[in-house]
């Protein structure tokens, strides 16, 4: 019975130990994770998102986006997120202390998307989300049509999409939902290039 | 005690469990149904995006939470307190108590899954992945789930049976984690959403959680059970059986953050998981031991008993898909397999491979002994096992090996994204093949379900095997 | 200490408390209780004369008699 209790007070110290040393001590040498603020410039990083784009951000979220994109741009030694175009740096947890819920992403299905916002023009999102294909020969991604209404010309709104040669359709235009407008509003907004400390080590 | 009286006990037992198992059966097997058809619609609808693509009640984004949520939160967790719920009257050797209360627990997770997936049908998804059922949902499954552990702890309480074999650790353990998981899961990540990346470490703890201290323990230590409860062996190491217990229970908790390798968590946290990953050799080593040598000498049996070639297809999907995890936790090897299909075919292996061939095991095994009836066809038992089985590896090596070569060429940035997902292509059809047959023999077993509920089939000439408590033929 | 380190802390902290203290507490429970003595006996208990060591108890369904 001794033994036993022995046994259990000495498992108990090992794995503590271990614990302590794996757990704690690194711990206290964390960063902290206010915005990062730049005193000469005036730059706040990073800002909430307002209006369209923080609309549009729920768009992602429900349509789930986030099963086949990831937005997170990872470093050198993980792989070429950033010769790919993807990002300028890595991102790190100061990147994402607004975002809820996050949208890390565990699957690159299609591309990383954190830094989508410079990349791809309005008018290219907006074609893309209405058939990818179109975009993007060969692409598996859905096809978000049902964020957009068909229309008779003489019914045009300026955001109308003028799609390209064969797939437009005589007679017909195709015009954004506010769904799609905020979905793009949102996807413009993914910037994360703003040049954190941190992120440079 | 005469043999008669041992079997007539035991005859009690388990018509004590006959009701709530049943009922916990039935629903699980809806689920089963209802999630493999939004499976195989998803998986069409990655190398054929058009398919049902008009509505948006359908689109991928839909259907795919929609299948994770039903076959974890429906088929497998229901499946899984199914069996629990019988095998610890039988290792307790006392009757289940409140047995109208656990279908009414049964009737409420349910309630909790339906509202769930029609909440995900309206669009209503947290965004949070494994947890998407809207906020309104946690609280009944949890209501239900207490009920389960607060009645699972009752009836060990009145034990009869002094030693707790190792199977009754591990379920009670199951039962005690979960609730705590997921409460701390849905706080955290839901209600109360820590902000950025705590919410997406906690999130991914979770998930590997519910793998770890909920499933594994059901279907490992049920495996524990059945197969020395076929062969009439006892456990070849019974030491390592209880090392492997207290391992997991040590050291799983800390495997969830893996998923995360690489990516904007501090260092210390990811490294911690990957720790937890390599330790989570030892109680998969006791495990995959013990199991084989239990086997050893008895492999012919596989021939005759349905619950065998289950229960052992699950024990050896058990180890290769732990084996698998721990490597996968390597950072050399991760930063190839992170992001790819390869993860997916790595998930199936242990929720389908393993968790759901144990379970099936577990019920061929099980229901006769409450309903009295035989299973209606060993033929349609047969097309169910070598369609599941096949169907399972045809997923698995379809997408391990594409998703590496996936992950290999996302590692080379002068090879183009849309160029990476041309070549899944013919994967992604073969895993269609797949999960097809693994539709093929889960309707089958809803078949037989249901006949033997509804005691349908081959007319039976005489005494079936579990009629009446009658030793079982030698099988040589 | 800003909300977002002490969540970590607290989550990371918190769970190995609670699961590795819940795990300590049932392991000595087990030795006070024996558990750990005679475990041969232990992986015996769950045959019984009539479903003894050495019969099989399962088969696939048959029309025999």
């Amino acid at each position: 019975m001794n033994r036993g209790i022995i046994l259990v007070i000495g498992f108990v110290l090992t794995f503590g130990s271990s614990w302590v040393g794996l757990v704690y001590l690194p711990y206290t040498q964390m960063q902290r994770l206010e915005p990062y603020s730049n005193e000469l410039s005036n730059e706040v990083y990073p800002k909430p998102l307002e209006g369209s784009a923080a609309d549009g951000r729920k768009i992602y979220i429900a349509n789930g986006c986030i099963y086949c994109h990831t937005q997170q741009v990872r470093n050198a030694e993980f792989g070429p997120d950033i010769a790919r175009g993807w990002g300028t740096r890595r991102t790190v947890a100061r990147d994402y202390i607004y975002d809820t819920p996050i949208q890390l992403g565990t699957m690159r299905t299609g591309p990383d998307l954190a830094n989508v916002g410079q990349r791809w023009s309005a008018d290219w999102q907006h074609k893309h989300l209405y058939n990818p294909r179109m975009m993007t020969p060969g692409s598996i991604m859905p096809s978000f049509a049902f964020l957009y209404e068909k229309r008779p010309v003489d019914e045009s709104t300026p955001d109308a999409l003028i799609l390209p040669g064969p797939w437009a359709e005589p007679g017909f235009v195709i015009v954004p939902k506010p769904e799609a407008k905020t979905l793009v509003d949102y996807l413009l907004s993914l910037n994360h290039s703003f040049d954190l400390p941190e992120a440079r080590e | 005690m005469s043999a008669d009286s041992f079997a007539v006990e035991r005859a009690r037992i388990d018509a004590s469990t006959r009701l709530p198992v049943l009922v916990w059966f039935a629903s699980a097997l809806f689920w089963l149904v209802f999630g493999s058809l939004a499976a195989l619609a998803a998986s069409l609808k990655m190398h054929t995006p058009e398919f049902l693509g008009a509505s948006q009640a359908l689109t991928f984004g839909f259907i795919r939470p929609i299948h994770l949520n039903t076959v974890v939160y429906g088929w497998s967790s229901m499946a899984g307190i199914g069996t629990l719920l019988w095998l610890i009257p039988r290792l307790a050797r006392t009757m289940l108590v409140f047995p109208k209360l656990l279908v009414f627990s049964a009737i409420v997770w349910n309630i909790g899954v339906l509202a769930g997936t029609v909440g995900l049908f309206l669009g209503m998804t947290t965004g949070i992945e494994w947890l998407e059922f809207p906020p309104f949902v946690p609280p009944i499954l949890t209501f239900a789930l207490l009920i389960v552990t607060f009645c699972g702890f009752a009836t060990f309480r009145q034990r009869n049976e002094r030693h707790v074999y190792v199977t009754l650790w591990y379920v009670l353990g199951a039962l005690v984690w979960m609730p705590a998981v997921y409460v701390i899961a849905v706080t955290l990540c839901v209600y109360q959403p820590a902000p950025g990346v705590v919410q997406a470490a906690t999130n991914w703890w979770f998930a590997h959680n519910v793998l770890g201290l909920w499933l594994t323990p059901i279907g490992v230590g049920a495996a524990y059970y059945i197969i020395p409860k076929v062969l009439g062996r006892p456990i070849y190491s019974y030491y390592l059986s209880i090392v492997g217990f207290w391992a997991l229970a040590l050291f799983y908790s800390w495997a969830g953050m893996h998923h995360l390798i690489g990516g904007p968590l501090p260092t210390w946290l990811v490294s911690a998981s990957v720790v937890g990953s390599i330790m989570m050799f030892i109680p998969v080593l006791a495990v995959a031991l013990n199991h084989h040598m239990t086997m050893v000498g008895n492999f012919h049996h596989l021939r005759y008993s349905p619950t065998l070639r289950f229960v052992v297809f699950g024990a050896m999907a058990y180890t290769v898909v732990s084996f698998q995890g721990s490597i996968e936790a390597l950072r050399s090897f991760n930063v190839i397999s992170h992001f790819t299909h390869y993860t997916i075919s790595h998930a199936h292996l242990g929720l389908y491979g393993f968790f759901s061939m144990v379970m099936f095991g577990c019920m061929y095994y099980i229901v006769p002994r409450l309903t009295e009836w035989e299973w209606a066809s060993a033929g349609l038992i047969r097309l169910h096992f070598w369609c599941s089985a096949i169907g399972i590896t045809l997923y698995f090596v379809a997408l391990t090996v594409g998703g590496w070569h996936q992950g290999m060429m996302a590692q080379d940035a002068s090879i183009a994204h849309i160029s990476q997902v041309e070549f899944t292509k013919p994967y992604l059809w073969a895993r269609s093949v797949g999960g097809t047959l693994m539709l093929i023999g889960n309707l089958t077993f809803a078949l037989l379900f249901t006949l033997n509920l509804m005691k349908l089939g081959k007319r039976r000439v005489g005494e079936t095997t579990f009629r009446t408590p009658m030793k079982a033929v030698r099988v040589s | 200490m800003t909300r977002p380190d002490f969540l970590i802390f607290a989550i990371t902290v918190g769970s190995l408390v609670f699961f590795g203290g819940m795990a300590v507490l049932a392991l000595s429970w087990s030795v006070r209780e024996g558990q750990f003595r005679n475990l041969e006996h232990g992986s015996q208990t769950i045959f019984d004369p009539d479903e003894p060591i050495g019969e099989v108890t399962d088969r696939f369904p048959s029309n025999e008699e």
